[in-house]
């Protein structure tokens, strides 16, 4: 067989398998084509947080249903607790002046 | 084609153990998915000799230039349950300690201890 033929050959297997045809064995950069990316699968190796306590709490309050967060319950009191031991969180200073009388007083 | 830095979101979206290398290591995990098209296009140019030398070279620069999270040799595998960066079993996304606390207990399916 003719070498020309082979070559007509080749072409058409390329053509079909949509293969490079590189006859002359040029570096054409086509294996970093070729590959595969990884991105989607590195990114997702740490497990992504779907839903939040908060938002199963707000969804069950559609229905009129009440959940019980014990984190949270034990947060209240303690605030409440530090309150009546007078420790509780100062006033907020929403003005300039009122901030600068806190100072003066100590 | 500049590479941006993108922002730092202000909310953890970890859904496992979280500690500020995990959170590093996510950082760049995401720096690197949301870039490898680009990166993958600029490899390309470098290595196809049947473009000019001048296009490579550019390629090649702008490589070279690009953020460190852009490459993939800066992630590392991190145990979802501790953080740690050791000896940590792909398939389970656990280091060794992590893994033999888990298994003992029961929470992998499919593990059990060997006894012969």
């Amino acid at each position: 067989m003719a070498q020309s033929r082979i070559w007509d050959l080749v072409k058409t297997q390329c053509r079909i398998f949509s293969l490079n045809y590189n006859p002359d064995r040029l570096r054409l950069g086509n294996k970093i084509l070729r590959q595969r990316l990884r991105g989607p699968t590195l990114a997702s190796w740490y497990p992504k947080q779907t839903v939040s306590f908060r938002q199963l709490q707000n969804s069950y309050k559609q229905f009129g249903l009440t959940t019980f967060d014990e984190a949270e319950d034990d947060r209240e009191e303690a605030i409440q607790v530090a309150k009546m031991r007078g420790k509780g969180r100062p006033k907020k200073k929403r003005t300039a002046a009122e901030s600068r009388s806190a100072k003066k007083k100590k | 084609m500049s590479m941006q830095f993108p922002k730092i979101p202000k909310k953890v979206n970890i859904a496992g153990f979280v500690n500020t290398r995990v959170l590093r290591d996510d950082k760049k995990r995401q720096v690197f998915a949301k870039y490898e098209v680009q990166r993958q296009a600029l490899r390309y140019a470098v290595r196809n000799t049947s473009l000019p030398a001048r296009t490579r070279v550019q390629a090649q620069l702008e490589l070279a230039e690009s953020h460190s999270y852009t490459r993939s040799t800066t992630i590392k595998n991190r145990c979802v349950a501790s953080g740690t960066a050791r000896s940590i079993f792909r398939d389970f996304k656990l280091n060794r300690y992590q893994f033999r606390l888990q298994a003992l207990a029961g929470e992998l399916p499919g593990v059990r201890k060997a006894s012969w």
